[in-house]
């Protein structure tokens, strides 16, 4: 290609691609400024609802306005979201992981309403507890309503015939648990004669450090800060804390004596109940609603015994008795207000009452159980009974509820502190573990460990992310399979440091302090 | 250029067998029938899992025929509209979209084909600079935009109308075609248009039914465009449900803390993997035939 | 066969007057190929529409891009991104992984289906040529996603079915964690893109070897030759131009690992050895928000896939095949 040729082409490709620009520019930049429409984009899991659908319809009904949801497939939310934020049309109401990097960029860039100041005018928008709020915001900024979650939910789930026949208690400290994986492993506990099974089941965690893996988890009930933690005035990261360290020596040595599923860093996440429900393994460190996937298994396998089958317990005291336990951020997203598409404050004021009025219990009620005498009825004044399972028309709007709607809904229910009704599945057992799920949660906030870095975003860590994110998480796992010695573990913590880490604890300490103030 | 005649066999014939021959037949159909039961029985284990019980699946590690038969995860499926509206969605789009794939493909090849065209070697350039550039996501999404293709089909098929492998393979292929036939077929009056159509055309069939289905599985297999181009879920194609209910969305769950939704059941995605497999499977044994029958067989003697 | 292209019918146009065609009297040559262009255009059209005019994109590269802010409001931060990139601290190792895999593949994956494909064409009894032939390519129309469970499930440490038989074979010390282990991540992969890509890469040599003239094995059996001499003399040669393009066209994507297949393959265990630039951008630019980063490897992917599929058609042009063009 000669040099002229080259011009020539280059000078037509921008002839084309101004013309195109402009001819889209006057035509797709009208903001939608109908008053009685609101528009979303949310995520989905499964299939999407029918804009015309039932559901759709009575939400519609009870505010009065028009409903434009935008439904993208969870797995891809992050790509879809780029491509929109960088079109001109973007949806009213988002619903964004707040600490999303794309997100926070994007925001600190101006494209979404700062709120922080601004929704304590409205009764059911301000926020229901003031520091997961502060957790959900951008270095202090909120910039959306956070969706409300348990704020703890880690528990230990335990074979429960599996602790009669090696005849140990449930655990109250780590020492125990060791013990029960111990018996587990060499008891013969599934009583067909081999030596075939082990205690603990962690599967291969898709997270990095601090991600609530089962390994943060034991981390905290050592006493290693969750995430970050104040030590001697200064913010440090937990994995700098000899706690980490003694907590993942307690693991390896459980792993050295086949206590731990020997594919733990392979195992697939999603089949993470398998070897418990194949009689190989017998306990799982994770949210404590896994309890229920259990006894759905052994539901399947028969009637009549599956409640003998499943027991759970919260978190562990250490050896000294001390107790920490490992709460959770206390939200799933939030829903974060674009600018580019709602201009003025009129037009903030006017979206802000359709979520207010979204925010209250009747519309939180839609949003997280659907359509009160058609798929669900109210039992005991705060527990939803599913009714007429079996029309598909029913069906549908439960099928729209589940996988779709209830992804607008913020306030959660009662069970954690919301308002919608809870739904609980019938059979004494699950009756039974939710009630014991309830206790266990209330005692371990008590000694809930809080990680103080949650509600800032450090730029270094972003902007490192692809360098450094791995770096822990990876060397916990070869550390614990044998690949690395403590001393190797400890090297690549010194790495994590000097890749960036340094800058990284410097901002979060400059941040948290701010915060403060 | 040889003389042609007519014959049926393409391969290679032989009447003498000798030993050798005769050993290394056998152990190519042993091998070959290895490599095909090597390829199926996995296959085979995600259909019997498509009809397992969720206790099954999780208790077997391998299996090719449940234990207790049962339908449920197929009755999931079909009970709303949702899967057969994409399916039929799917396979009009995936319909159209190949054949207008085709003749844009074919038409451009063409003259591609011929050395002597001024400006050819410059086009070619320029499309296989395409193979390994591109603008990325983003100002493809903006072109697609600003066309007024957005919640369009026609999003699923243009931005993908002609893919510069295709083309380069098949504009190798006319290069390959005897000369003679274009030349006899010009001086019965037809400019290249009409030696197209009614010459090159129909001596190309085993090269149209293989590219026909390669443009219709990549349709079918496409989901990144239907993703990002097709809001309203009314108009999402097959792959999108896939997706949705195989992808490692319970990994993706687990990390980010939000475990309010429980993971579609392992029979479910088997099923859906099944559903979304089979009707494109047919395609193929359709077209074998045509691959069967020599390019140039029956056609003009020289 | 006619594998030399003779000049087009001209009417008395000597190589002279075709060379001024070119260029100077554009005008002529577009009257006398009118056709032709008119068949080239709607082609064109779509190469400028939907593949150059979305390259301002790779302006991207050079700026510190926010989708918010777009493409002229984004700020210029020159060649940044490229110096994090060959600077960085994990370039040589994304390197090393990326030309590793693709050296395997070379070696491995890109021969087999032509191997494949001259076995089926051998076959003689045309029932279980085409049952092997439909069984084969199946596996391509399931998605990575599948393939990574399925392999999960035949090589787990614990229950995995194949290294069942293994440890059956080979006793209790033969344990090992394939998924896990970093010698073995590679050549799970190189299997599972054989198991999933061979029968449908066949596709393509079988067409190219149905269009072979009968009568040249004819003529070949009449000199007496064998079936491994047809086969040499007869059956490669008329592949050889195939095989050619497709190496020349399999050369530009060199870089290119395929971003699941490798992300669903890598654990904490193996993660050193299967990082490469399809995962590492991927990390960087979606997960993080680092678009500009993420582009900058792109475009440098682009240059070295450009040089690469270049010079490969040159090079074949040299070694006497006629390249892509």
């Amino acid at each position: 290609m000669s040099a002229s040729r080259r011009r020539r082409l280059l000078a037509g490709v921008l002839t084309l691609t101004v013309a195109l620009t402009a001819s889209a520019c006057s035509g797709g930049d009208a903001p939608q400024t109908d008053p009685n429409t609101i528009t979303f984009m949310s995520k989905l899991f499964g299939t999407a609802p029918d804009p015309k659908g039932e559901m759709q319809q009575a939400i519609e009904k009870f505010l009065g306005k028009k409903l434009q949801i935008t439904w993208v497939p969870n797995a891809e939310y992050t790509e879809k979201l780029n491509v929109t934020l960088a079109s001109d049309d973007i949806p009213q109401v988002m619903v964004v992981d707040p600490h999303l990097p794309a997100f926070v960029k994007a925001a600190q860039a101006g494209a979404f309403w700062d709120l922080t100041d601004k929704l304590d005018k409205y009764p059911n928008l301000k926020p229901a507890d003031a520091q997961t709020a502060l957790n959900s915001s951008i270095n202090g900024k909120i910039y959306g309503l956070y969706r409300m979650r348990p704020l703890l939910r880690s528990a230990v789930i335990i074979r429960k015939d599996w602790l009669k026949k090696v005849g140990l208690d449930e655990p109250e400290t780590v020492d125990e648990l060791y013990e029960i994986a111990k018996a587990f492993t060499e008891k013969d506990p599934d009583g067909n004669g081999k030596k075939d099974t082990y205690g603990l089941v962690i599967p291969k965690w898709p997270g990095n450090y601090a991600s609530a893996s089962p390994y943060d988890v034991i981390e905290t009930w050592f006493g290693a800060p969750n995430g970050w933690g104040e030590r001697d005035g200064k913010i440090v990261p937990g994995f700098d804390t000899p706690e980490f360290i003694e907590a993942n020596r307690w693991l390896k040595k459980m792993v050295d004596g086949g206590m731990v599923n020997p594919d733990f860093a392979t195992l697939d996440a999603a089949k993470w109940n398998d070897p418990v429900h194949q009689n190989r393994g017998g306990i799982i460190i994770d949210v404590n609603i896994r309890s229920r996937q259990w006894l759905d298994l052994f539901y399947e396998d028969d009637k009549e015994t599956y409640g003998d089958k499943v027991t759970m317990v919260g978190n562990l005291k250490r050896s000294d008795g001390k107790k920490f336990s490992y709460p959770f951020t206390g939200y799933a997203d939030s829903l974060a207000v674009s600018k580019q598409s709602v201009r003025t404050e009129a037009e903030l004021d006017n979206v802000l009452k359709t979520l207010d009025k979204l925010a209250t219990k009747e519309g939180q009620v839609l949003l997280s159980n659907g359509i009160e005498g058609r798929n669900f009825k109210v039992e005991n004044g705060d527990t939803a009974a599913l009714i007429n399972e079996d029309d598909p028309a029913v069906k549908r709007i439960q099928n729209d509820v589940d996988d779709a709607f209830i992804q607008l809904s913020t306030k959660g229910d009662v069970s954690i502190g919301g308002i919608a009704y809870q739904r609980v599945p019938s059979g004494e057992p699950y009756q039974e573990m939710l009630k014991l799920q309830k206790e266990l949660v209330e005692e371990d906030l008590k000694t809930a460990v809080h990680n103080v870095a949650l509600p800032v975003v450090s730029p270094t860590a972003v902007a490192k992310g692809a360098q450094i994110d791995t770096i822990i998480s990876d060397a916990r796992i070869k550390y614990l399979s044998g690949t690395f010695t403590e001393e190797q573990l400890k090297a690549e913590i010194k790495r994590w440091y000097d890749s960036g880490g340094t800058q990284v604890a410097a901002e979060i300490n400059d941040l948290v302090s701010k915060l403060g103030q | 250029m040889s003389t042609m005649t007519e014959t049926k066999a393409t391969q290679p014939v032989n009447n003498n067998s000798s030993l050798g021959s005769r050993a290394f037949d056998t152990l190519n159909v042993v091998v070959l029938v290895g490599l095909a039961l090597i390829t199926v029985l996995p296959l085979l284990y995600v259909l019997a899992g498509s009809f397992a019980g969720e206790a099954e699946i999780s208790s077997r590690p391998f299996f090719l025929w449940p234990e207790k038969f049962v339908t449920e995860s197929y009755a999931y499926i079909f009970a709303t509209d949702t899967f057969i509206r994409a399916l039929l969605t799917t396979v009009v789009v995936t319909a159209v979209g190949t054949v207008v794939q085709l003749l844009l493909t074919f038409t451009m090849a063409y003259p591609l084909a011929k050395r002597y065209l001024p400006g050819r070697t410059l086009v070619l350039n320029l499309v296989i600079f395409t193979m390994v550039f591109s603008g990325g996501m983003i100002p493809t999404y903006l072109v697609v935009r600003d066309l007024g293709l957005l919640d369009s089909y026609w999003a699923l098929i243009l931005p993908l109308a002609i893919n510069p492998f295709y083309l380069i393979i098949v504009k190798s292929f006319f290069q390959e075609l005897p000369q003679a036939l274009e030349e006899a077929a010009r001086i019965d009056g037809c400019n290249e248009m009409g030696v197209f159509f009614k010459i090159v055309l129909p001596l190309s069939k085993p090269v149209i039914a293989t590219f026909s289905l390669f443009y219709a599985v990549a349709i079918w297999n496409d989901y990144m465009s239907p993703l990002l181009y097709i809001t309203d879920p009314g108009k999402w194609t097959l792959q999108i449900l896939v997706r949705q209910l195989t992808s490692t969305d319970a990994a993706t769950a687990l990390s980010q803390m939000d475990r309010t939704w429980v993971p579609p059941e392992q029979g479910l995605k088997f099923a859906v993997v099944v559903i979304a497999t089979l009707p494109i499977l047919f395609f193929y044994p359709f077209l074998q035939k045509h691959f069967a029958k020599g390019v140039l067989i029956g056609s003009v003697k020289e | 066969m006619a594998t030399d292209l003779a000049p087009p019918p001209p009417k008395a146009a000597t190589k002279a007057k075709k060379r001024r065609a070119g260029k100077v009297p554009l005008r002529a040559a577009l009257a006398r190929y009118r056709w032709l262009y008119l068949m080239l255009l709607p082609g064109v059209a779509y190469f400028a529409i939907f593949k150059y005019l979305p390259m301002y994109g790779v302006t991207i590269a050079f700026q510190d891009f926010l989708p918010f802010l777009g493409y002229s409001g984004s700020p210029w931060v020159g060649f940044k991104h490229f110096e994090d990139l060959f600077s960085g601290p994990d370039f040589g190792r994304l390197m090393f992984n990326t030309l590793f895999l693709a050296l395997l593949h070379i070696v491995i994956v890109f021969p087999a289906p032509i191997i494949v494909a001259l076995m089926l064409n051998e076959l003689r009894v045309s029932f279980v040529k085409r049952s092997v032939q439909s069984l084969i390519y199946i596996p391509h129309f399931l998605s990575w996603t599948i393939v990574a469970s399925l392999t999960y499930l035949l090589f787990a440490a614990d229950f995995g079915v194949i290294s069942g038989w293994i440890r059956d074979l080979l006793g209790d010390t033969a344990k090992v964690d394939y998924m896990a282990q970093e010698e073995w991540f590679r050549p799970l992969i190189i299997l599972q893109q054989l198991w999933k890509q061979t029968g449908w890469g066949t596709i393509i040599y079988l067409a190219a070897l149905a269009g072979v003239d009968p009568n040249l094995y004819e003529a070949a059996r009449m000199d007496g030759a064998g079936r491994f001499r047809q086969l040499w003399h007869v059956t490669l040669p008329a592949i050889r131009p195939t095989v050619v393009v497709m190496a020349i066209l399999a050369s530009g994507n060199l870089l290119d690992s395929g971003f699941e297949q490798i992300w669903l393959m890598t654990t904490s265990l193996n993660r050193s050895v299967a990082d490469v630039f399809d995962t590492y951008v991927y990390y960087a630019g979606i997960t993080q928000g680092a678009i500009s980063y993420s582009t900058a490897v792109g475009l440098f992917k682009g240059v070295a896939g450009v040089i690469l599929i270049f010079g490969s058609n040159w090079l074949a042009k040299r070694l006497g095949q006629r390249g892509l063009f």
